[in-house]
């Protein structure tokens, strides 16, 4: 019967005349959805093509799985335009069906394509109803609670249908949403919201297999404030900071003097000795560079220096005053090319070290000539001028009376000793001033007159001086040598603690020996012991001690 | 005691209950007993609602595995000619008669019920087995435990004297001849028991809403 029908359809669709000026059969139309809300019930849409420019009819026709019959659409008004409606009875789950349209008008029909519906394969319920959002206390926070329902015609509570829920929220200025699966649960919990924020809220189902429903229209609430549970958290923050605080400062102001000195340490001074700050600010540099001259310096040489060095020390005559009045007299004989070291202050006399010993045997050696020269005089006077002074390394030079001036003293040429003190290399003797030998009757010759320098080997006291010459430093020599050498004589003992030395040129014998019961010993050196009186034993060449 | 040890559980907790009543326990109490506990109607339901759930779930994949590699042309005018041997058993006409069915469900006499057909096509068919072998096999344990599981709840709704223990009347619902099977295609196949498995959790569902009505229904 239905076969018939279609034919029908068929013939008619191929006997109908084709009529010409744009008219023709409709289009295919096409079956667009086919929904269930419930899966009792359920409405295909189709959608119409052209209608060929005449009134077109469409109709619907289904057919059910296992069965020829075709059946026409029960109702095409209730799912709107283009629609067919399937009630409950005539609704069977689990059933496929072929569902058909077609399109005609006065010049024929078209058929669509069929399409096969299992109804249980196009739920799309309603989407949730009572959606309500209410806010909560859990242990003094909030949250947000959003309840619902399922759609009025789903039947859920026989286990019908199934379904599962899912909800989204957003903040109001907020675009993205926030997505929550629900399950089938009909209410749902959202914590850790901002206070005082308003809250948009969607919810939507779907069943086993099926489709989504819309969201259901959005459900505000606004976020009370709890400014409370966040203030207490401040000010205990607050507090801990202020106390940390308080803690740096007292440490920074009990260690104010050692944290400056840490961070900013004090730029070290010069540590010249003697260098005055002030001296320098006033601009002086003869004060400045005189300042540096340690006034001690010997002191301090001997303080750390040991008495057994084997530093020459030396003697140094100091010229009185006399001298050098008759210097100045004499000044006139010379030309400029006199050399007066007349300073008081003279530290260093300039005429070389201790060490360059060399230059004053150079000089010491030359045999000087009675001659009137204005170079020996000059000579003689330089070597007058010599003096020793406080600060300077110098030694001694005794200086023999000059023959042109035979009443000379010889304690004009008799250095002024300096203080001694033990184990100092160049020791200063001191002697008394008022040191006035005389000479005795005897008188040197004038030309074997020479100017020799003797060492001083130790001190023995304050007052007694042992002295050596400079060949004989290192010890005893023989006495043959001794004897073809300079050496000292001594002349005379002075009353107290004083000592008269000679000193000329042997030749082999010394005139003007004269030593009492003194003879030559040999050439042994002679441990002669120094009485306290001062008395040196000139019985040897020279008197020498070791020690 | 998981899912599949739980009906056995089930068995000896129904064993110890008719020990209570009087009659003799056809098995012995095994050892597991005391590790086992005791399950309530509601939590034995959603087990089988569970198990079905995901007995359709595997028959859904292989169908469309099935469609995507073997059917490449869509086309839906063969499938007019599909039938499916269980259609006429346990299609309802509409929410109403499926419901009476579900109720009924326990009753279905064994070897007569859905299931039992389930294990027939599963265990005969080697077609589908040379198809997705694992699938397969998974599928037929499953419909195997399925079976066990309605059986186990079959048992305790008797015992707590919801149903009579009577024969029921879906017996028409049975196939006139199991051998159609054969016949079937494998797509066809595949395509009916996919719908079949759906229908049995449905089916559950609707038991359960009905017999232990919580959250959820």
């Amino acid at each position: 019967m239905r076969n018939v029908q279609e034919l029908t359809w068929l013939l008619l669709l191929v006997l109908t005349p084709r009529t010409k000026g744009g008219l023709s059969r409709p289009g295919k139309p096409t079956l667009t959805s086919c929904r269930s809300p419930e899966k009792e019930t359920f409405t295909c849409w189709w959608q119409p093509a052209s209608d060929g420019g005449l009134p077109t009819t469409y109709a619907l026709y289904y057919r059910k799985e296992n069965s020829e019959i075709m059946y026409e659409c029960p109702d095409y008004f209730t799912g709107g335009e283009n629609s067919c409606f399937f009630n409950k009875n005539n609704t069977s789950i689990w059933v496929n069906y072929n569902i058909t349209v077609v399109a005609t008008n006065r010049l024929g029909s078209t058929f669509s394509d069929s399409v096969d519906v299992d109804v249980v394969y196009i739920v799309q319920p309603n989407p949730p109803e009572n959606v309500s959002l209410s806010v909560m206390e859990d242990k003094g926070w909030p949250f947000l609670r959003v309840a619902w329902a399922p759609p009025r015609k789903a039947d859920t509570r026989s286990g019908w249908i199934t379904l599962i829920y899912e909800l989204r929220i957003r903040s109001e200025g907020e675009n993205e949403w926030e997505t929550h699966v629900a399950g089938q649960q009909k209410l749902f919990n959202i914590f850790s919201l901002r206070s005082g924020g308003l809250y948009l809220v969607q919810v939507r189902c779907k069943p086993d297999h099926g489709f989504w429903s819309d969201w259901s229209s959005p459900s505000q609430i606004r976020f009370p404030e709890y400014f409370h549970q966040e203030k207490s958290a401040w000010i205990v923050t607050t507090a801990v900071c202020a106390f940390i605080f308080l803690i740096i400062t007292w440490l920074l102001h009990m260690n104010h003097g050692s944290l400056k000195h840490c961070l900013l340490p004090p730029v070290p001074g010069p540590k010249i000795k003697g260098f005055d700050e002030q001296l320098l600010k006033k601009g002086k540099s003869e004060d400045i560079f005189n300042a540096l001259v340690v006034s001690d310096f010997p002191m301090s040489w001997s303080s750390s220096s040991n008495s057994e060095d084997l530093l020459v020390e030396l003697l140094e005559v100091y010229i009185p005053e006399e001298r050098e009045n008759m210097l100045g007299a004499s000044k006139d004989l010379g030309g400029g090319s006199f050399k007066l070291e007349s300073s008081t202050s003279d530290s260093d006399s300039g005429r070389g070290s201790c060490d360059s010993r060399t230059l004053l045997i150079e000089k010491c050696g030359r045999p000087k000539e009675h001659e009137d020269s204005a170079e020996e005089r000059v000579e003689r006077e330089d070597w007058e001028d010599a003096r020793v002074d406080t600060g300077g390394r110098t030694w001694p030079s005794v200086f023999p009376g000059l023959p042109d001036r035979p009443q000379r003293s010889l304690s004009d040429g008799l250095s002024q000793v300096l203080g001694p003190s033990e184990g100092q290399v160049c020791k200063q003797i001191k002697a008394r001033s008022d040191i006035n030998i005389a000479v005795s009757g005897h008188k040197e010759s004038p030309a074997r007159w020479s100017v020799e320098y003797v060492g001083v080997q130790t001190v023995v006291n304050d007052d007694m001086v042992i002295l050596q010459p400079w060949g004989s430093r290192e010890g005893c020599t023989p006495l043959h040598s001794l004897q073809e050498r300079d050496y000292s004589q001594v002349k005379q003992v002075g009353s107290d603690d004083t000592l008269l030395l000679l000193q000329k040129v042997s030749e082999g014998t010394a005139d003007g020996r004269e030593a009492g019961n003194m003879s030559q010993k040999s050439a042994t050196c002679m441990n002669s012991t120094t009485a306290t009186g001062g008395y040196v034993d000139a019985a040897a060449a020279f008197p020498m001690t070791t020690y | 005691c998981n899912r599949k040890s739980g009906y056995r559980c089930m068995s000896h907790v129904y064993m110890l209950d008719r020990d209570e009543v009087g009659r003799l326990p056809s098995q012995p109490i095994l050892d597991d007993l005391s590790r086992c506990r005791v399950l309530s109607l509601a939590n034995l339901f959603d087990r089988v609602i569970q198990h079905s759930a995901r007995m359709h779930g595997i028959s859904n994949d292989l169908h469309s595995e099935f469609e995507q590699y073997f059917v490449p042309s869509r086309n839906h005018v063969g499938r007019i000619s599909r039938n499916c041997h269980t259609s006429n058993l346990l299609t309802p006409n509409g929410k109403e008669n499926a419901q009476k069915i579900a109720v009924n469900l326990p009753l279905l006499p064994r070897g007569k019920d859905p299931l039992w057909h389930f294990h027939q096509i599963t265990a005969h068919q080697h077609d589908l087995a040379n198809f997705s072998s694992d699938k397969a096999l998974e599928m037929s344990d499953m419909v195997h435990e399925l079976r066990k599981g309605v059986e186990k709840v079959a048992e305790k709704m008797q015992t707590l004297g919801m149903i009579s223990n009577s024969v029921g009347t879906l017996a028409d619902f049975l196939p006139s001849e199991s051998g159609g099977w054969r016949l079937m295609k494998d797509h066809e196949l595949l395509y009916c028991f996919r719908r079949d498995s759906d229908k049995i959790k449905n089916y559950l569902k609707i038991l359960k809403c009905r017999i232990v009505p919580e959250h959820g229904c």
